[in-house]
């Protein structure tokens, strides 16, 4: 076959015309990534199309080329010109095309009647579902909605989420990045001002030293094509886990710590770090706060090495060993995901982190900084876009400021958006959170009470998953109690077949992101625009059109709904209004806090275009018509000529290449009377004509950005927080600790901390504890339980389950236990086992269990196991395949299902967040035939604990 | 001469497995047909090591040797490979090969093995396609999995390229310890 070129094709390719021309045609043929270009242009001419988008299998944001013919996706190809992942890709990513043409997607909206799924058409079931959701209105007021959003949709489709509950009436409104990375916003955002990623994934090649919190080679494979880059170049990787993990497996130097003990083992290297001076005095100085109060707590006794060890199990030589490696291996980055955030000290262990950072000067340089790896593909975008129940989007909080500023961008009065809501007071109040949600739509049930008139009565479940929720005995309860289930999704998640219901529950199929467009945000804050790259399947529909759609059917019973919605969009129809008009018209005007201004879609769009001109070593375009843009224009990107602010922090670069500082956000004067501001350049924050700049809607800012200066100003990081619960990291066992001994030297959060109800519901974090201690029961639970990811699988599994490469790839659910453990156990690889631990016991008779298969493995210690928790399909050992919706041209069972071991986690919430604890539990593992067993030998014990928790009423 | 050369000298795959999805979906091998497998060894353990394992396409194929049919031959480019046309399914290139890259779908008529599958270097999927007349369709050599590897783990192409790849790769590794020397 002739290559066809036209002379233009040919300078576009100049690179590799110029390596013809100079007689190096060996050396350019040989690469296989030149080949692939050249393949892929000769399926261009053969009239397949390649059409670049964005995986949705982490927040790692890698770009995919799909190659689709007749609108059908018929595989995956690198995308070689992509900065970020240059064609790289893991088993999902690879396998993304089976998601979209998986056998086991749902085709049409279901109806449950009478215990029968019954098709329906999407008219009647929007129409069912909007008379119902007005009826539950009218009765028990708007706050009886709980609508759990998602981090799966796109940007400006998770902001429509969070402005219809703003319509509806209600701040219950939440999403994944509750249980996911809402410590991360608490604990960064209160040191340094904002509380994302620092810096992205392929700074990481700059550092010297990179300390892995998490296990990123399951969960984000694809960011090791940077580490590995800073490892060819010197970097020494240390990986922290209580797991060897594949991380572990391919780090220098492995530490094994407790699941628990994050701020123990962070504050001990702090500690060495301070002890022996090997810290940047001259960082701490000129840019930091509160040193010397966290110069006093560190140098405590507590946190000696030796201490430590006894409290982490960490020998102390190691700790002083990666202190010293801290010290000489400059800049040195850190990064974490769940395994540091979901504890009930979760906003602190990322406290700790950032101090460490900052006490070693690498927070706001190359190569350095905190970095969250977030989960979800667009979890970033839907956590800067808030559906979150304590706050409006942009992280604008729930005051009447904020409110009004959101009226003004929604084009809609104030006081009409106050008449939607019960009371003045409601509008102010947060809302339930995903970790929590459970007990609102129970409460009456088991008369505990709630800080809301009515509890939950119908539930959106749209885009969320439900294995990954905690304590999910009683949310199965929860889907059980209410009147109407709403579940949104492509395939059938699991919200829709778990509870045991006849009716009331409806599942409307929404098509894959791959069969949608919008905007996406990686963890690093990297806006990509994601194509649609084929038709949605089947009857699936669009997200933003079946929320506009809903809206819609909802104006009939309350008119004008409609009208106000779109106000901005003209009143056009539900498929008349574009992903790129929502994200200009509003989110680009009114998420100034970020600096989410100069992100316009034709930006995005061109650097698409244009991704060969970035370079993978800064994300940087150095030609071209994005000439000096970041790739993603990460926020914030004050206006229109913004390059992007890939690096937070950063004080040695202009603002216009994408400098930066810590923001001034608790005033210039600390209570003690320090000065906030910083000592490089100090400036406060901006008010343009007494306006703040949080408010100053339409301004681009540009004379300032002129001058160097930032609309957030230039202040101090924060060592001492002295408006969080704890103001310096404290060492705080879990509830259920397995070390009775260290419970009242390092207790959990006093009652009190909570307050009188935390996100409208009663959290006792001490009285459960005391409950624990005296029922002493560690004897026949001395297991300690952690959970994580599956490389193959995502979330709860829905999409990833029923993917066939995928299915084939991880078909199982399984505990890792250490082999002595096992031996004494009598339980042999692949015997079935039951993973048993204290839990629900606060409302029901039987301790929480799971049934699953054992793996035997020397990965996890002897006082240790692991479980993934992607799982369902099974509940404590019954398969529910059957609530699966199947009809003769429909399968929707997934293709793989296990038990969801979030059944058998502890409890425990952050009180600054609500995080719920899902890392550090307790349990034991018998085999599944000595189930009853073991349960009838220790059920004087087992009651003595329920008696000591029902004392204590840790749920009334 | 293509080749395919698997690093593991440094520890870096991470088994992620984005070869083995990339290659069922870019050859749409069935359940149970993997050309390529990530084989653990050590697990749990320091010196932990995952070692993606494909055909080699070796110098001197002993597949070859011991194929009754002669189904099996080497391209001149170097890449072995099977004509299923001539192939009985008897399963003698899986006892003769060291690596266990021979695959056989589950399931034949009356027990036996069907025809053996292997990695082509990507150059025919499973089901090979055919032009107008019938001739097989050659795609160009670009193994998908050394494509999209993140750790670059896997390295495929002319032999001198690769090994030129991995003595770069070699050398900065060793290179970035020598620094070390230098801490006292």
């Amino acid at each position: 076959m002739k290559l066809k070129m036209t002379r233009r094709d040919f300078l576009k390719t100049s690179a590799v015309g110029l390596a013809v021309a100079s007689g190096l045609i060996k050396f350019a043929k040989a690469d296989i990534f030149k080949k692939a270009e050249e393949e892929q242009k000769k399926l261009e001419e053969k009239g397949y199309k390649l059409v670049k988008t964005i995986c949705t299998g982490c927040a790692v944001g890698c770009g995919l080329l799909a190659v689709v013919k007749d609108d059908q996706w018929l595989w995956v190809e690198p995308w070689i010109n992509n900065p970020i992942n240059r064609g790289k890709l893991c088993c999902k990513g690879a396998s993304a095309n089976y998601i979209v043409h998986s056998p086991r997607r749902l085709k049409y909206p279901m109806i449950k009647r009478n215990g029968k799924w019954e098709k329906i058409s999407w008219d009647e079931a929007l129409e069912i579902i909007a008379k119902k959701l007005w009826e539950i209105r009218q009765k028990y007021g708007p706050d009886a909605l709980f609508f759990a959003g998602s981090a799966k949709v796109s940007t400006e489709m998770a902001y429509l989420q969070r402005k219809f509950m703003a319509f509806w009436g209600s701040n219950n409104i939440d999403h994944q990045a509750r249980i996911c990375h809402s410590t991360t916003v608490a604990g960064l955002g209160n040191t340094f001002g904002y509380g994302a990623m620092n810096n992205n994934f392929n700074d990481m090649r700059n550092s010297r030293a990179i300390i892995f919190l998490s296990n990123p080679a399951e969960a984000h494979p694809v960011s090791f094509y940077h580490i590995y880059k800073a490892k060819e170049r010197g970097a020494v990787l240390i990986a922290c886990d209580p797991r060897f993990s594949r991380t572990a497996a391919v780090s220098d130097v492995y530490v094994r710590f407790r699941p628990g003990t994050d701020i123990a083992l962070i504050m001990g290297i702090c500690h060495e770090l301070v002890k022996n001076g090997w810290y940047c005095p001259d960082y701490v100085e000129k840019r930091t706060y509160g040193f010397d109060y966290f110069k006093e707590e560190v140098l405590k006794d507590d946190y000696s090495p030796e201490n430590v060890e006894k409290i982490t199990g960490v020998p102390a030589d190691l700790i002083r060993k990666v202190a010293q490696i801290l010290a000489k291996n400059r800049p040195a980055t850190l990064q974490y995901a769940m395994g540091a955030t979901q504890h009930v000290t979760g906003s602190q262990n990322i406290r700790s982190f950032a101090i460490l950072q900052l006490l070693i000067g690498c927070v706001g340089r190359p190569g350095g900084g905190v970095n969250a790896f977030r989960g979800h593909d667009n979890v970033q975008g839907a956590t800067d876009m808030c559906v979150l129940s304590h706050s409006l989007p942009a992280y604008y909080g729930l005051s009447e400021k904020a409110w009004k500023h959101w009226c003004r961008v929604w084009n809609v009065d104030y006081e009409w958006i106050k008449s939607r809501f019960s009371s003045e007071e409601m509008m102010h109040k947060k809302g339930f959170t995903m970790s929590r949600f459970a007990v609102g739509a129970t409460a009456e049930k088991y008369g505990w009470k709630l800080d809301q008139p009515s509890p939950i009565k119908a539930i959106i479940w749209w885009g969320h998953s439900t294995a990954s929720i905690g304590d999910l005995k009683l949310v199965k309860e929860a889907f059980e109690s209410v009147e109407l289930l709403v579940v949104v999704d492509p395939f059938v998640e699991t919200a829709a077949a778990l509870p045991e219901r006849k009716d009331g529950i409806i599942i409307l199929p929404a098509c894959t992101e791959y069969e949608s467009e919008g905007f996406v945000t990686n963890s690093a804050r990297q806006i990509q625009w994601r194509n649609k790259v084929v038709n949605p399947r089947y009857e699936s529909k669009p997200d933003m059109w079946i929320l506009f759609k809903l809206v819609e059917k909802l104006d009939k019973y309350d008119p004008g709904l409609y009208a106000k919605f779109t106000a901005n969009f003209g009143g056009k129809s539900p498929e008349e209004i574009r992903p790129e008009e929502v994200w200009d018209k509003e989110v680009m005007v009114g998420c100034i806090s970020i600096g989410m201004l100069g992100q316009k879609s034709w930006r995005i769009k061109r650097q698409q275009e244009y991704d060969y001109t970035f370079s993978e070593e800064d994300c940087r375009s150095y030609g071209g018509p994005c000439k000096g843009e970041y790739w993603g224009l990460p926020w914030p990107c004050w206006n229109d000529k913004h390059p992007g602010t890939p690096i937070l922090y950063r004080d040695d670069i202009p603002v216009w290449e994408g400098g930066h500082d810590f923001r001034v956000k608790w005033g210039p004067k600390a209570p003690d009377g320090k000065s906030l501001l910083s000592g490089v350049n100090p400036q406060n924050e901006i008010y343009v004509n007494g306006v703040k700049w949080l408010f100053a809607i339409g301004e681009t800012f540009e004379e300032y950005l002129d001058k160097n200066m930032l609309p957030s100003g230039r202040g101090r990081a924060r060592f001492y927080a002295w408006n969080m619960k704890d103001p310096l990291p404290k060492i705080r066992e879990p509830i259920y600790s397995p070390r009775l001994d260290l419970v009242s030297r390092y207790p959990t959060y006093e009652d009190e901390k909570y307050g009188k109800f935390h996100f409208r519901v009663k959290i006792k974090g001490r009285s459960w504890q005391i409950a624990w201690l005296k029922a002493n029961v560690v004897d026949i639970f001395p297991l300690v339980w952690t959970s994580g990811r599956q490389v193959e699988h995502m979330g709860g599994g829905a999409e990833t389950r029923s993917n066939p490469i995928l299915a084939e790839l991880q078909p199982e659910m399984y505990v890792e236990i250490n082999p002595k453990t096992a031996m004494e156990r009598g339980i042999r690889d692949g015997d079935l086992v039951a993973v048993v631990s204290p839990r629900s016991l606060e409302y029901d008779d039987t301790p929480a269990y799971i049934i699953v298969k054992a793996r035997v493995t020397p990965s996890v210690p002897e006082w240790l196991v692991f479980t993934p928790f992607h799982w369902a399909g099974q509940f404590q050992g019954k398969p529910y395949l059957d609530r699966f919706p199947v009809t003769n041209d429909m399968d929707t069972r997934p293709i793989v299902y296990g038990d969801s071991c979030n059944i058998v986690n502890p409890p425990g919430w952050d009180p600054e967040t609500q995080m719920q604890a899902t890392k550090s539990g307790i349990c034991n593992v018998v085999r599944a035939d000595k189930l009853q067993e073991f349960l009838s030998q220790y059920r004087s014990k087992i009651e003595k604990l329920k008696a000591e928790l029902r004392k204590m009423k840790v749920m009334e | 001469m293509l080749k395919f050369l698997v690093d593991t000298h440094h520890n870096l795959c991470i088994k992620c497995k984005g070869c083995m999805a990339i290659c069922k979906n870019y050859n749409k091998t069935p359940k149970g047909v993997n050309r390529i497998q990530v084989v653990t060894i050590n697990e749990g353990q320091p010196g932990q090591l995952n070692i993606p394992i494909m055909c080699l396409h070796c110098n001197d194929p002993p597949c070859m040797k011991v194929c009754p049919v002669k189904a099996i031959y080497k391209r001149e480019d170097g890449i072995v490979l099977v004509d299923k046309d001539k192939c009985i399914g008897c399963g003698y290139c899986a006892w003769a090969c060291p690596f266990g890259a021979p695959q056989f779908p589950e399931g034949g008529a009356f027990g036996s093995k069907g025809k053996m599958d292997k990695c082509t270097y990507c150059v025919l999927p499973f089901e090979p396609e055919r032009d107008e007349k019938g001739n097989v369709i050659y795609r160009d050599p670009v193994p998908r999995c050394a494509l999209i590897c993140p750790c670059e783990t896997i390295l495929a192409g002319e032999m001198k390229e690769i090994t030129k790849k991995l003595r770069e790769r070699v050398g900065a590794l060793t290179a970035s310890k020598i620094e070390s020397l230098f801490l006292f």
